[in-house]
């Protein structure tokens, strides 16, 4: 392996070669165990498990031979940290340090199952050996993800063992600029990012476009709360991103390539220095590329923070080490964008898709989808759903199948109210629209949009108007400033939804919200502040109900904004224990031994103690 | 000190002699039914002075780029099946189109967005003015924001210091609401030569040059920047910041003819010429 590492290859048929190489290397009875580094299961402490099993690896003395590898996202993170031995697909869910031996022992070496970390269907109760059986799983097509949690990322020669950079052979060595562009045209690509904009024509528009050099940039600047799509591709297999980037560039005829990585993501930065570095060892960047009289460099920037540098224009601004702020887009950036020069801009996962639609064909792609949108999107499914983590589905496929089949449904037998789409500017789809397709028209019909991919789904406890004014808060806190009516109407918005979860909502006050919806839409210089108003807009229609709880009932039907309902307790659940007496900071509540307690609603706060302290489940809201 | 405003008001931007150049597409604008044709890459805005329609304005000046900040200038730009509201001032006409400016939902947005600002700076006299004249007599909105008092954050203070001057001395800090104009980290600018160019600019009156006869200085307020004033050696009358004078006379050059020609000017032409060299502008006759 190591003396593969070092040689550049000059031609196609280097490439070739290597992989024939590293497959023979390979021995057939090799296990590997696939430990999950992706950052749900990180989080949960899975590279110590990895060193773990590391260890275990050196100090067997099996005749087999054993390849521990750190991956990328499963996506079933919920279940984390997740374990996958191979051959035979075995999924083993919930893994802590101490099961290291065990599975070691048994399944690694032994070849017998760990009955107890498998999954079990929460409905069926049964256990499913291997990932196909897993019904999170059954539905999901995975495209963008396909290598994830298959490759280690920061092994090129995983990914190169697996395909990888075939597809820019094949580009190189058999398809012009046109032939390229015409199979992502095939294919119906469009952009991932948020705008859904045809990705062939922007490349096309780039490539016509006056002007060199041009440049091709990967916006990695995910900044959405709770999605982490972007980040799974970039940690868990860089190299798709660095392909796909290869073969725009080739398209669109640049050879300088960025890569815009929010710096809150310094794994990601890692991981694609490193693979960027391994690319060049290879030849694979850089001058000359396999031979070819192609060159082309990537260079990665860290934002600094700020949720606006994914807009385009904020982004390269950024870039060219100006203040991230947008500017009109009335020229477009693929005429005039980095240093004024054609730039063509798409995002990760973007990138991603384009090696698979170059080496199954443009048509294969289109095959998945509606007739609009095409292909696959990654979603990050989190919320009140059982399954929360990161799932690929089809096009088309209805919000329903998305939450109950891949979600599992409602977390604790509560009913499903809403589920937000689009990151903080998409936004809230009620029951009435579930069996809408994912697909971006669809979508943005419903006030909603597909955005990058963010998924939140709330259960009946969550408060619209709260939904509302949180991403509205979070808007006016990451809008630039620059242009008037996102500074100033999302502020007044934000003023107005305060008042309302203040229980201090005017009459009127629904109409002074659409009419600013209305003006940021028309008139906000970026698309933070043409869809700001959508969180907001979307909740008042279709939970107008609410609103009106709040403003003329001053009530709270969620019961989540505080001052708008009461806590009282049930004197038949209550035991009389004491507990909440005792814990009450303000000493609202009277009781004796055997006699039911009682909440004086002139001294009550509405601190909540009572709430989550009572074991009998007596205390309500009301 | 303040004929500058007078002297910025006659600039215009150098247009680059490419667009000039004949044989190239002179686009029809239709703004409101009226017909005009302007060069390509002229501005709606262009065109609609043209054809002496008035739209309003807060954070274009032609002496320095357009960066479409106060959303003031909305117009209705027909697409065929829709119609798109787009800023006049920054949009660039490349081929014949049809605009509306006192379509209904331009005049509302338009005014959508001076209510917001009056919320912003309700002082500010200027700002009253042209509000009135758009037919706007007061705000519904609360002053819910206000990170510096009287501005409306326009930027043409910034842009010209930096377009012009050639200083960058102030810039904008924070983000969002709490954004503001301010030389670094708040605190008096070293680079500042007291100009006052941003005091000009400035169409609501918040900056304001002030004279402090005793020390003999000039402050730019609210940036608190001072910069020592050139005294009269004669008369002891204060005449320009010192720094100003400096800049000045290493960008002209005294010993040309054509220096010795402008000593044959009057006062005033000859300030018109000399603020014509400092920057990319041209210098345009009445």
């Amino acid at each position: 392996m190591t003396v593969l590492s070092n040689k550049r290859l000059n031609s196609i048929s280097d490439l070739d070669d290597m992989r024939k190489e590293l497959l023979s290397l390979r021995s057939p009875s090799a296990k590997s165990v696939h430990v999950c580094t992706g950052p749900g299961c990180a989080a949960k402490g899975s590279p110590k498990l990895y060193e773990l099993f590391c260890e275990a690896a050196q100090q067997a003395d099996a005749d087999v031979e054993i390849i521990p590898k750190a991956v990328g996202c499963h996506g079933l993170c919920e279940y984390g940290p997740i374990v996958l031995i191979q051959p035979g697909d075995i999924f083993y869910q919930r893994v802590e340090e101490p099961d290291v031996a065990e599975i070691f022992r048994e399944t690694v070496v032994g070849g017998r199952l760990v009955e107890r970390l498998l999954y079990e269907n929460p409905v069926t109760g049964q256990k499913a050996e291997t990932v196909d059986k897993i019904p999170f799983y059954k539905v999901q097509k995975r495209i963008a993800l396909a290598y994830n949690g298959l490759v280690d990322p920061t092994k090129i020669t995983d990914y190169i063992a697996l395909g990888g950079y075939s597809a820019l052979a094949k580009v190189l060595s058999s398809m012009t600029d046109e032939d390229v562009i015409s199979e992502v045209e095939t294919a119906g690509l469009r952009g991932r990012g948020g705008g859904g904009f045809p990705t062939a024509r922007k490349w096309r528009s780039c490539k016509e476009a006056e002007g060199s050099p041009r440049y091709v940039i990967c916006n990695g600047d995910e900044g959405d709360p709770g999605a982490f799509m972007d980040r799974a591709i970039m940690e868990g297999n860089p190299h798709s991103v660095i392909e796909g980037m290869l073969i725009g560039a080739y398209a669109i005829g640049s050879s300088d390539g960025y890569i815009y990585v929010r710096n809150e993501y310094p794994l990601s930065v890692e991981r694609l220095k490193l693979a960027i570095e391994q690319a060049k060892e290879l030849g694979l960047l850089g001058e000359n590329i396999l031979g070819s009289s192609f060159s082309f460099d990537i260079r990665i920037n860290r934002g600094a923070g700020a949720f606006v540098c994914g807009e385009s224009t904020a982004l390269m601004a950024s870039l060219q080490g100006r203040t991230g702020e947008p500017r009109a887009k009335y020229i477009h950036t693929v005429e005039s964008g980095l240093w004024e020069k054609p730039t063509n801009l798409n995002n990760v996962e973007t990138w991603a898709n384009v090696p698979a639609i170059i080496n199954g064909g443009g048509k294969s792609f289109a095959s998945i989808g509606t007739e609009k949108s095409k292909g696959t999107k990654v979603f990050s499914l989190v919320g009140k759903v059982v399954n929360s983590g990161l799932v690929e589905v089809p096009m088309g496929m209805t919000l329903r199948q998305i939450i109950d089949e891949v979600g599992g449904g409602i977390r604790d037998g509560k009913r499903f109210k809403a589920v937000q789409t689009g990151g903080p500017s998409g936004g809230c789809i009620p029951e009435e629209h579930l069996d809408a397709r994912v697909d971006f028209d669809e979508l943005t019909k419903l006030g909603s949009m597909m955005g990058s991919g963010g998924m939140i789904v709330m259960d009946e406890d969550t408060c619209m108007v709260n939904v509302a004014k949180y991403f509205t808060n979070f808007l006016q806190k990451e809008s630039c400033g620059k242009c008037t009516p996102c500074r100033e109407g999302l502020s007044q918005m934000l003023y107005i939804l305060d008042r309302i979860t203040d229980g201090e909502g005017q009459a009127g006050d629904l109409e002074r919200l659409e009419e600013l919806a209305e003006l940021l839409e028309g008139t906000a210089l970026c698309a933070l502040g043409k869809t700001a108003a959508n969180p907001t807009m979307s909740t008042i229609r279709y939970f107008r109900d609410e609103y009106e709880a709040h403003i003329k009932e001053k009530r709270c039907p969620a019961k989540e904004c505080r001052g708008l309902f009461r806590y009282e307790i049930d004197s038949e659940a209550c035991k009389a224990c004491g507990i909440c007496l005792k814990n009450c900071p303000v000493g609202a509540i009277t009781g004796e031994k055997k006699v039911a307690h009682v909440i004086d609603q002139e001294k009550c706060t509405l601190c909540g103690i009572c709430w989550e302290k009572c074991p009998f489940a007596a205390v309500l809201k009301v | 000190m303040y004929a500058l405003r007078d002297l910025l008001g006659e600039m215009s931007l150098c247009r680059s002699a490419e667009s000039i150049r004949k044989g190239k597409p002179v686009p029809t604008v239709t703004i409101d039914g009226c017909k005009v044709r302007v060069k390509k890459d002229a501005t709606i805005l262009d065109a609609a002075k043209k054809a002496g329609i008035w739209i309003p304005t807060l954070c274009y000046h032609p002496a320095v780029s357009s960066e479409a900040s106060c959303r003031l200038c909305m117009v209705e730009l027909d697409r065929g099946e829709w119609r798109q509201l787009v800023t006049a001032c920054n949009y660039p006409v490349r081929r014949d189109i049809v605009v509306y400016v006192s379509s209904e939902r331009a005049q509302q947005a338009r005014r959508g967005v001076m209510e917001l600002l009056l919320a912003r700076a309700p002082e500010s006299e200027e700002l009253k003015a042209l509000a009135e004249r758009m037919g706007v007599k007061e705000t519904r909105y609360p002053n819910v924001t206000e990170s510096q008092r009287n501005c409306i954050l326009c930027g043409l203070c910034v842009q010209v210091c930096e377009e012009i001057i050639g200083k960058a001395a102030i810039g904008f800090a924070g983000r969002g609401a709490e954004r503001v104009v301010a030389a670094p980290f708040r605190q008096p600018s070293e680079d500042c030569i007291g100009c006052g160019a941003c005091a000009a600019i400035c169409p609501v009156g918040t900056i304001k040059v002030r004279f402090h006869k005793e020390e003999q200085e000039v402050e730019i307020s609210p940036f608190k920047s001072r910069a020592k004033l050139l005294v009269c050696q004669e008369c002891g009358a204060l005449i320009t910041s010192t720094l100003v004078n400096e800049q000045a006379l290493t960008k002209a050059n005294l010993n040309s003819e054509e220096f010795r020609a402008r000593l044959r000017l009057c006062p005033k032409c000859r300030r018109l010429q000399t603020v014509a060299q400092l920057g990319a502008v041209t210098f345009r006759k009445k």
